[in-house]
């Protein structure tokens, strides 16, 4: 079972590598900005598919690993399997940045703003409202719980070794089965916050709108992970299912997202060079927007200039510090 | 498509400027109708990447003029404004002294007589239909 849900999240990770050149706006391969039908050029299929061929190699090399490796050492090869994905991806990813430099074109700089003077109210698109969902999830699993609590074991397992055994466990108290749902609804919370951040908060734009449903499909996702994990005392799902279900949910985020993004040829937005500092933190006290658009083409990044940008960053850490004391 | 306004943060002129000018260039040439609604004021200094403040004195002093209604809660409207009576000599010193200004600093900055001399042609014609 082990050797199934190792192979499984090293060939997940391997696939979120693998559709990282389709994760820009269709200007941006590798971060570098091409011409328009450069992904469909001879050295833009090139650059992108030695990316993958690599890739596929070093997943394929860790799926032996697994597969063969006897149970003495599978510790430490559960531990290097992903390593080595991730060390991989990021050089061939760095190396590809290099080859396809020379095709590169200048960045859209920072000149004209243009506004539409629509006074249509900024509405939420429908989906939006697809984040109220958790919720109602969490607390129908506590609802459910409450119902049941002669049914939940004095003693339940919440944690699992590599082997498959349990090895961490927790007792039937308000904090040990309500605690997974507690946290839940505080990282909902701050899903939902992150989202209305990116829609109230950025400039209008066609990533706005993919990048909100993002943040309410990740949101869903958790709140049903949650709600499942709270109720598995009772329940009894299969290990496997708690550990690759939210994989999958997330692959398949992903993979809409990535169609989304690739459905539209709107430029990237324009953002003052002079306010990015090592061209990953935005820091401009003179610009109202919250979220812009990273220049790197992959998603958005907090304006560090507002001060709203400060409260999120406190409250992410707020929820991170209630780990110790609800999970 | 609907109206717009554009801002430079490059081209020397205060935002302030820019932005009130825009907006009433749209609404002397009723591109911008009475009972129009604008966005609101955070939304439009988001959209052009200004301070919030400088959008509400655009619409302070557009709001002066008798241009804009601005309602709490309601943002801007556009009012139907009959233009005030002025003596003519009062508005054709000013209004040379100015143009002239403008001309003088967009020549200095590299624009050819003769094109601004067009541009000024067809400015003249669009008043006059």
């Amino acid at each position: 079972m082990i050797r199934f849900i190792q192979s499984f999240m090293c060939v997940f990770l391997g696939g979120l590598f693998y559709i990282i050149p389709n994760m820009t706006r269709r200007g941006i391969l590798f971060t570098v900005n091409v011409p328009p039908g450069f992904r469909e050029s001879p050295e833009g299929r090139e650059s992108v598919s030695s990316f993958r061929r690599l890739l596929g190699l070093v997943v394929l090399i860790d799926l032996l690993a697994i597969t063969f490796s006897p149970m003495s050492i599978m510790a430490p090869v559960m531990l290097i399997s992903p390593l080595l994905i991730i060390a991989v991806a990021a050089w061939g990813f760095v190396r590809q940045r290099r080859k396809i430099e020379p095709f590169a074109v200048a960045r859209t700089v920072w000149r004209v703003r243009q506004a539409e003077l629509s006074g249509q109210p900024d509405r939420l698109p429908w989906f939006a409202w697809l984040g109220a969902f958790p919720f109602v999830f969490l607390a129908a699993a506590a609802a459910y719980l409450y119902a049941n609590w002669d049914r939940i074991p004095a003693e339940f397992p919440v944690h699992w070794g590599p082997s498959g055994q349990p090895n961490r466990w927790e007792s039937r108290t308000v904090h040990g089965v309500y605690g997974p749902l507690f946290f839940a609804a505080e990282l909902c919370l701050f899903f939902v916050a992150l989202a209305l951040a990116g829609w109230y908060g950025a400039r209008r734009s066609y990533m706005r709108r993919v990048i909100l449903g993002t943040m309410v499909a990740v949101e869903f996702m958790l709140g049903l992970l949650f709600a499942g994990i709270a109720i598995n005392p009772i329940a009894q799902f299969p290990i496997w299912a708690i550990v690759l279900a939210p994989l999958a949910a997330m692959g398949f985020i992903v993979i809409v997202a990535v169609n989304r993004i690739q459905e539209t040829d709107e430029a990237a937005e324009p953002t003052p060079q002079e306010f990015w500092h090592a061209q990953i933190i935005y820091y401009n006290p003179g610009d109202p927007a919250l979220l812009v658009e990273k220049r790197t083409g992959m998603g958005y990044t907090l304006n560090f200039g507002n001060v709203w940008s400060w409260m999120l960053m406190a409250a992410l850490v707020a929820i991170v510090g209630t780990i110790p004391i609800l999970l | 498509m609907g109206a717009s306004i554009r801002y430079d943060p490059e081209s020397g002129v205060p935002a302030i400027r820019q932005i009130t000018d825009n907006l009433r260039v749209l609404l002397v040439e009723e591109r911008l109708k009475p009972g129009a609604q604008l966005p609101s004021m955070r939304r439009l200094a988001m959209e052009l990447g200004v301070h919030f403040g400088t959008v509400a004195e655009a619409y302070r002093e557009l709001a002066a003029e008798g241009w804009l209604d601005l309602r709490h809660g309601r943002g801007a409207t556009v009012l139907a404004r009959s233009a005030p009576s002025i003596r003519r000599k009062a508005w054709l010193d000013e209004f040379r002294d100015r143009l002239r200004g403008l001309i003088a600093q967009t020549r200095a900055g590299g624009a050819p007589g003769d094109e601004v001399a067009e541009e000024l042609r067809t400015a003249a014609k669009e008043i006059a239909r």
